[in-house]
């Protein structure tokens, strides 16, 4: 069966950071990276994969993206779709769940969307469910684990507030919320990234995928940003380098005078 | 881009946060890594860069009335998030001169809407059955939908819990509805719901409507926004929904429930309001005791980083960060936590933070109110003993 | 031509670097001292296929091109300030090319697995007590012996042995087959190291010391005919293309160590002060830091155009004389560069610079080595002059 995973191109948040005195972003030397939540899904799929499955990696993004699916290849995916047009851009993550949901249809009869917890430039969650709701199948968010799977049915441990708990759900189905791979490694060899170029990419553009087209990018958003700016910086804090014993005593001593206690 | 307007002075430059601008012999470029958020547009002084959107007939939003938040029920009784939703709703409400409301799902919940009168809800929609006992994405959102769809809600508000991060987005693709994740800011602007929330790892802060639907919707972190009080009310409308489903029918069943990985009577993480929490340098699960004592001592919870989850130290449900709790307490002690950006975004919102590390790098430091640099295993003893004779003293 | 790099060596130089950064650099300087590379960190290096990168595809090999070579060589030079892990690379990468290209199925099938695997160590030895930079002074013999030869001699200086010896492998080796043709009589051939007939020695170094260097003598050693490289008695025509895909790595390398150790002096020069400023405010300091960045930055590209130009020949678009002339050109001053840049970031950092703990005296003495391995600074000036004279000689 076809296994489908969503994946986006992400610039590296961990290694932004903001310029203390225009208190702006320091975006330069920032690399593009495959949004890590993405990975983990993907080696999700890797790990149920069987014989005849099959697994196709989907991206919509800017020509660059390329890299980010090449990694997947690398990494053990099968296939992989680039979703590319101007018209694409400026979505948000409806636009965005449209998008992918349109390139899923086109790929026909499938098993099982792997999509990650959040992009971790948008940090929303949004778009797995959305793609769910678009397609009208049950979804799997806060996945722990998949404990059994055929070609009907899939039994999952789910996240709850205070456990888990185990879910029995009909394919074909959406998984998202995976936070962790119990895979290693996460470093292609060069074998592999030798291999990832001979497998077959895809470049779809608007017009291939078909659909609504009012429905793409920033005309087919429902929200907009009006504005972006950096959050409030705050003030530094005071660094206690004492002994413990010491170091306790002025910790206390500040808080009393500061009235946190 | 007008380029009779752009005086390439490269504000526009400096204000774009994905690098995509640049200017290149006193023109603004545009390069392919434009999302078209409109930061530029926002600084530019001469108004010469805009961006098309498609024109909307104008639609007559105005049949669309009151602000809806969905309850939240856990363990039988009213998460605490729910007062906070609807805290802010009434303010909203106030402001547009429209009423607050609650969506109260689930089973044996009509004993709640009391709780909700008193603390300010002008209208309760209730859907009570037995097949509404667990959460389920197809139950939960048929009813939102049947809700909205019938009553024309202005504006709806859901919890960023678990359920509410499944559930909120469904209703949202369903529908075709504009929908913002995890705000931390909601204010009307013109009418219309601005919704304010964090990007980019909690490195900018993104101003957003969604103008062209109705409802808008917006999912709110627990802990953010603060709580409606009892209050005095002038009346509550009941609004009783008939259910009619069949979970035989379900496409997604759940087997077998397991929780109690917190004892009943421990404060679960994201409602505490003094937070131990540990990292990679707690070192071991038995060392976690040192933490459980001090937090004991405060009336408080334990919480984690991913590091001490992963390496098994702690349950997942004490995680803190970004695929973890989003907890916003009075003071957050951090124990042998680096404070990686995934961290910083579960606690940055912290009234105070205080760390206890080895490393006087640790980036924890930078968010730090407070910081001892320090063997946990010496400090926080020696702390817990301190907050004791402090207590004591009152 | 420009420098620019596939999609596919971008992703070579990611795997390589997270690998290397994570777990070559932290264990370093202990390198050196526990006079070993860790049997993780090389069975690592093997599982990402570094060992044995240019054997083919046909023998389980990537069969990577000179400049994805290249890459790797750069990666592990900026993560090993010790060099150890880039001589255990470049010596296979370099010689386990000339097999791939001059050996017989029979060897290839034989040798590579093992090599890939991380079992095998795969050197070069061609260096005698007395006959280094002149190989023709060689005094090892190789002699006809039905279908095998017999060889006896020794081999002195030369890298991998105790790795050869301990854990199987062996040398790429030249001797005179044919004593009375001169050079035009010598022949290349596989030689294993763990045959009885081997008696090896051991040199300390001064530096690089996670990799062996020893000498061995080799007493009637018999090996199948299936071991010889090419054709009897012409050897030293192609013994030259492995010398140069070593020397071309090794340029990488030293432009990648000196790039490496001026990032460590920039570092510490903006955050020292003397004398009321940071060290960087001084000319003295600043200047030399431009000129040894530009030097570096020149050698890291002549490097890299020496391995295109390997590339390109091996497709005929290169020849074999435009292939030595680069390679020369790139080996001459790497070494001298590498260590004048060196020389002055351990000067900047004062006592500091000179004592073990600081990474750039580690780096000094590998890229030391660097002007006498795999050929001298003095053969790479007799090659060029000898391209611009006209006076071939071979």
């Amino acid at each position: 069966m076809k296994l489908i995973v969503c994946v986006k191109q992400v610039p590296d948040t961990t290694q932004v950071k903001i310029d203390p005195e225009t208190n702006t972003l320091i975006r330069e030397g920032v690399p593009s990276i495959l949004n890590p939540f993405d990975q983990f899904a993907l080696e999700e799929a890797i790990k149920i994969k069987q014989e005849n499955d099959e697994i196709i990696v989907i991206s919509m993004g800017p020509p660059q993206a390329k890299k980010a699916l090449l990694k997947c290849l690398a990494l053990g995916a099968d296939s992989a779709i680039l979703l590319t047009d101007r018209i694409f851009a400026g979505a948000d993550t409806f636009a965005t769940s449209y998008t992918l949901a349109q390139a899923i249809k086109k790929l026909g009869e499938f098993g099982i969307i792997f999509c990650g917890l959040q992009a971790i430039d948008g940090d929303t969650a949004q778009v797995g469910p959305e793609i769910a709701g678009i397609l009208n199948i049950p979804q799997i968010t806060y996945l722990e684990s998949i404990e059994d799977v055929s070609g009907k049915k899939l039994v999952a441990r789910v996240q709850t507030d205070d456990g888990y708990k185990i879910v029995e759900a009909r394919l074909p189905l959406l998984i998202t919320g995976i936070t962790t791979s119990s895979f290693e490694p996460t470093n292609p060899p060069m074998m592999s990234i030798m291999k990832a170029n001979k497998k077959p990419f895809f470049t779809w553009d608007a017009n291939e995928l078909g659909g609504d087209k009012d429905k793409y990018g920033l005309n087919g958003s429902l929200t907009q940003v009006i504005k972006i700016y950096s959050p409030p910086t705050k003030e530094k804090g005071v660094i206690i380098n004492d002994p413990p014993e010491a170091a306790v005593n002025k910790l206390m001593d500040l808080l009393s005078k500061d009235k946190v206690i | 881009m007008d380029e009779d307007k752009c005086t390439g002075c490269g504000i526009c430059e400096q204000a774009c946060p994905f690098g995509a601008i640049k200017i290149v012999e006193k023109i603004a470029i545009m390069g392919d890594e434009c999302t078209l958020c409109g930061a530029c547009v926002q600084v530019c002084n001469t108004g010469a860069i805009s961006i098309q959107r498609k024109k909307v007939d104008n639609v007559d939003f105005s049949q669309f009335r009151d602000i809806w938040i969905v309850a939240e029920i856990k363990n039988n009784k009213i998460r605490n998030v729910s007062f906070e939703l609807l805290g802010k709703a009434i303010e909203l409400a106030d402001e547009l001169k429209q009423d607050p409301c609650v969506i109260l799902i689930g089973n044996n919940v009509k004993k709640f809407i009391k709780e909700f009168s008193n603390r300010g809800a002008k209208k309760i929609y209730v859907a009570e059955h037995e097949s509404l006992k667990d959460y389920y994405t197809e139950t939960y959102s048929s009813i939102i939908i049947g809700l909205i769809s019938r009553y024309r809600p202005n504006i709806v508000l859901y919890p960023a819990t678990i359920s509410g991060r499944d559930l909120a987005p469904r209703v949202a693709s369903i529908l075709e509805l504009g929908l913002t994740a995890d705000c931390t800011e909601l204010s009307i602007r013109d009418g219309l719901l601005l919704q304010t929330r964090p990007a980019f790892g909690g490195n900018i802060m993104a101003d957003i409507i969604s103008p062209n639907t109705r409802p808008q919707m917006a999912t709110v972190r627990p802990n953010v926004m603060e709580a409606a009080s009892i209050k005095e009310n002038d009346g509550t409308e009941i609004i009783e929904t008939n259910v009619k489903i069949n979970l035989k029918g379900l496409k997604l069943k759940i087997k077998e429930i397991i929780s109690g990985t917190i004892d009943e009577n421990e404060i679960p993480v994201d409602e505490a309001d003094f937070i131990v929490s540990g990292g990679r340098g707690v070192g071991c699960q038995e060392n976690f005791k040192i933490l459980e004592d001090l937090a004991r001592v405060l009336k408080g919870a334990v919480g984690a980083s991913r590091a001490s989850v992963d390496l098994g130290w702690i349950p997942k449900s004490q995680q803190v960060g970004q695929s973890g709790k989003t907890v916003s307490p009075k003071i957050y002690i951090a124990c042998g936590i680096s404070g990686t950006i995934q961290h910083l975004v579960g606690m940055k919102s912290s009234d105070i933070i205080i760390a206890i590390n080895k490393d006087p790098e640790a980036p924890i430091f930078n968010v730090a109110n407070y910081g001892i640099v320090g063997d946990l295993c010496e400090v926080v003893p020696l702390l817990t003993e301190a907050f004791k004779k402090k207590i004591s003293k009152k | 031509m420009s420098l620019k790099f596939t999609e596919e060596q971008e992703m070579i130089r990611e795997s390589v670097r997270e690998f290397a950064q994570s777990k070559i650099a932290p264990i370093a300087l202990e390198m050196d001292e526990k006079k070993e590379i860790p049997q993780d960190v090389i069975k690592g290096m093997a599982e990402l296929g570094l060992l044995g990168c240019t054997a083919g595809e046909a023998y389980g090999g990537p069969g990577l091109s000179a400049v994805s070579a290249g890459v790797i060589a750069e990666e592990l030079a900026k993560a090993d300030c010790t060099g150890s892990t880039c001589v255990y690379y470049l010596v296979p990468a370099s010689w386990g090319f000339l097999l791939n290209k001059y050996g017989t199925e029979e060897a290839k099938k034989e040798v590579f697995p093992k090599l890939l695997s991380g079992e095998h160590f795969l050197g070069i030895a061609t260096t005698e007590s007395d006959a280094g930079s002149d190989v023709g002074a060689t005094k090892t013999t190789i002699k006809k012996d039905g279908d095998n030869f017999v060889v006896n001699g020794e081999k002195m200086y030369i890298s991998g042995v105790r790795e050869a010896v301990t854990y199987g492998g062996g040398h790429v080796t030249i001797a005179h087959q044919s004593k009375e043709l001169g050079t035009r009589g010598m022949t290349v051939f596989y030689l294993p190291l763990t045959d009885e007939g081997i008696t090896p020695t051991y040199i300390p170094d001064l530096g690089r010391e996670g990799i062996s260097c020893g000498g061995f003598t080799i007493d009637n050693v018999k090996i199948p005919k299936h071991y010889i490289l090419g054709e009897e008695n012409k050897g030293f025509y192609i013994i030259h293309e492995g010398y140069e895909y070593a020397r071309a790595l090794i340029a990488v390398i030293c432009a990648a160590a000196g790039l490496k150790s001026l990032e460590n002096g920039i570092a510490y020069i903006k955050e020292r002060k003397s004398f009321g400023k940071p060290l960087a405010a001084y000319q003295g300091i600043n200047f030399k830091l431009a000129e040894h960045y530009t030097k570096l930055s020149m050698l890291r590209d002549l490097g890299y155009q020496a391995l295109l130009s390997i590339d390109l020949e091996q497709e005929g678009k290169a020849t074999r004389f435009e292939t030595s002339k680069k390679v020369a050109m790139a080996k001459m001053f790497c070494s001298e560069w590498a260590c004048d840049a060196i020389n002055d970031v351990m000067q900047w950092q004062g006592a500091f610079g000179y004592s073990r703990e600081c990474q750039d005296q580690a780096a000094w003495r590998a890229v030391r080595s660097f002007s006498l391995a795999e050929g001298t600074k003095e053969v790479m000036k007799m090659i060029v002059a000898r391209e611009l004279l006209g006076n071939k000689q071979y």
